[in-house]
């Protein structure tokens, strides 16, 4: 875990309203693992960080995706290159890659797509072939940046791919990895019990300490997204006691 | 040269006056980065006597420069603390002392009991913001004898530092400031958080599953200062301030307004190494001032 001031280097725009924000954070970029996530902050934000999902790393710089939201995420996207943003990362626990995994489908909605871009280079790491399915309610808010083998889009209004959800329009695979709202990833879990899905909670502190992003779980109880999550097997969470619907989330 | 930091509270002598604040620094051993050179103290996350599962998501909701808290005071049990983590805090250089709750005085002197004599385990924070299930769920802190019964049980069963952490939520703090004084406490912590509520406009709702939460953070800052005056002003033993502590500045106000030292909370979730800017900033500004000591500070602390 490292917290730095990092830099702006970059902002381009990937689909209607979503925007990938890069900045220079090499002790972050060159230890980050899929599906782990940084908290930022930045001067005049909001009083608590913000939890973004690692989308991209070259080992130097790390990359986030997000849409203007709030307040906050306003903020984020009218800032310069060049400006500084305080990084805390990399944390939580990211998804795992069991050596001889021969397929792998990840499924992402909307802002899902956070930690796709890593998780597809570490599935293939891992020597499986690797499908990405993306879905959104319409085609310009697809993410225009894909990666794997074979790409499946899927959209609420058929306008590209497949008409409907992306989970719908996925293949089985030996690995399922997920990423969305809390309600697909909950379909995700009745589909296949095992897949990791990396889910969507409110966050206070991101490092474990103040119990604010409690997930309930299956045998009773909670445990913490930023420390224990934000990854888990879909079947070991109580998805009815998991909120549905956040105005901000780990992903966005 | 760097100015005497240090300060007494109690019996209980700390290197600094920089305190953190239960809740917001775990059980001390999640975050390597939380910098603990600084540390004064470290007051543990509440427990209970036994496991708490603690409430439902959403658990924290972001207000203008606060956040609300409904956590529920989740947490593994005094067994679990005695096994777990006591003998990591037996070896640091600062000392701990452990937030207590209960639903009754009597419970609150078995929790102290059972924690007293512990190697690790420094002295008490009496959390009084827990309801009275023997009392229809009133609050211990709103009452003032049920403040002080709380506060005899726990000094009955231990020799340890008693620090009773108050709630804002009174018409007159002095009162129970007085009446846990007259109990036995060591020391007052105040503030503990105001209850507030927020309504999600999606869901014509409370944003906490748990309808109302403690607001912590900058927003309640002047609100703490007046009230930790006024405690101050109302007792002889030592008053903690807390509330929306962020920076140097901002904890110099409480000591100047009467406080003997300071908590840090929910400036730990923004600024991991808050503790020690607020340690640091304090003694430039003593430096600074020509102050050779933290004890030399002017304090505004007019008698009641």
């Amino acid at each position: 875990m490292f917290l730095l001031d990092a830099p702006i280097t970059g902002r381009r725009q990937v689909a209607r309203g979503m925007f990938v924000i890069g900045m220079q954070a090499p002790e972050i970029a060159s230890t980050v693992r899929a599906g782990q996530f940084v908290n930022l902050g930045w001067s005049a934000g909001p009083l608590l960080r913000r939890p973004f999902s690692v989308y991209r790393s070259d080992g130097v710089h790390i990359e986030v995706v997000l849409k203007a939201v709030g307040e906050g995420t306003r903020q984020l996207l009218a800032m310069d290159v060049g400006e500084h943003i305080s990084c805390l990362g990399p944390l939580g626990h990211g998804f795992e890659f069991g050596a001889g995994t021969r397929t792998a489908v990840l499924i992402s909605g909307g802002l899902g797509v956070a930690p796709m871009p890593l998780a597809a280079r570490d599935a293939r790491q891992a020597g499986a072939r690797v499908t990405w399915v993306h879905g959104a309610r319409t085609a310009v808010e697809l993410c225009s940046e894909t990666e794997g083998d074979e790409i499946l889009w899927a959209t609420d209004d058929g306008s590209e791919g497949a008409r409907g959800t992306a989970v719908a329009a996925s293949p089985d695979a030996e690995l399922v990895l997920a990423c969305g709202p809390n309600r697909m990833l909950a379909a995700v879990a009745e589909r296949w019990p095992e897949a990791q899905v990396a889910v969507e909670t409110y966050m206070g502190c991101g490092t474990g300490v103040c119990l604010g992003c409690a997930v309930p779980l299956q045998r009773g109880g909670y445990d913490r997204a930023c420390r224990e999550g934000p990854v888990y097997r879909a079947a070991d969470i109580d998805w009815g006691a998991l909120p549905s619907h956040l105005a901000y989330a780990v992903t966005a | 040269m760097t100015p005497d930091m240090s300060v007494e509270v109690g019996a209980l002598q700390l290197r600094g006056p920089v305190l953190a604040a239960s809740g917001t620094f775990g059980y001390g051993t999640e975050v390597p980065l939380l910098e603990r050179r600084a540390l004064g103290a470290m007051v543990s996350k509440g427990i209970f006597l036994r496991p708490r599962e603690g409430t439902a998501p959403p658990r924290i909701a972001e207000t203008p420069s606060g956040m609300l808290n409904a956590i529920g005071l989740q947490g593994p049990g005094a067994d679990a603390v005695v096994r777990d983590y006591a003998p990591k805090w037996a070896g640091w250089d600062f000392p701990v002392l452990v937030n207590i709750n209960a639903e009754s005085a009597s419970e609150y002197g078995e929790l102290a009991a059972r924690l007293d004599g512990v190697p690790g385990i420094a002295g008490f924070e009496i959390n009084v913001s827990c309801p009275n299930v023997e009392q229809g769920g009133l609050y211990f802190g709103n009452d003032p004898r049920a403040a002080a019964a709380v506060t005899e049980a726990v000094r009955g069963r231990t020799k340890l530092p008693v620090w009773v952490k108050l709630t804002p939520m009174v018409s007159d703090i002095g009162v129970i400031a007085r009446a846990v004084e007259s109990a036995g406490a060591d020391a007052l912590c105040a503030i503990n958080t105001f209850v507030g509520m927020s309504i999600d406009l999606n869901s014509y709702g409370p944003r906490l599953s748990f309808r109302t939460g403690g607001l912590s953070g900058p927003a309640i800052r002047p609100l703490a200062v007046h009230l930790a005056h006024q405690a101050a002003r109302a007792v002889h033993i030592p008053v903690i301030g807390i509330g929306g502590i962020s920076s140097a500045e901002d904890a110099l106000e409480f000591l100047v307004a009467g406080c003997t030292a300071v908590q840090v909370g929910t400036a730990t979730f923004v600024n991991p190494k808050a503790i020690a800017d607020v340690h640091d900033g304090i003694a430039a500004f003593l430096e600074a001032k020509g102050f050779s000591s933290l004890a030399h500070l002017p304090r505004y602390l007019p008698r009641d």
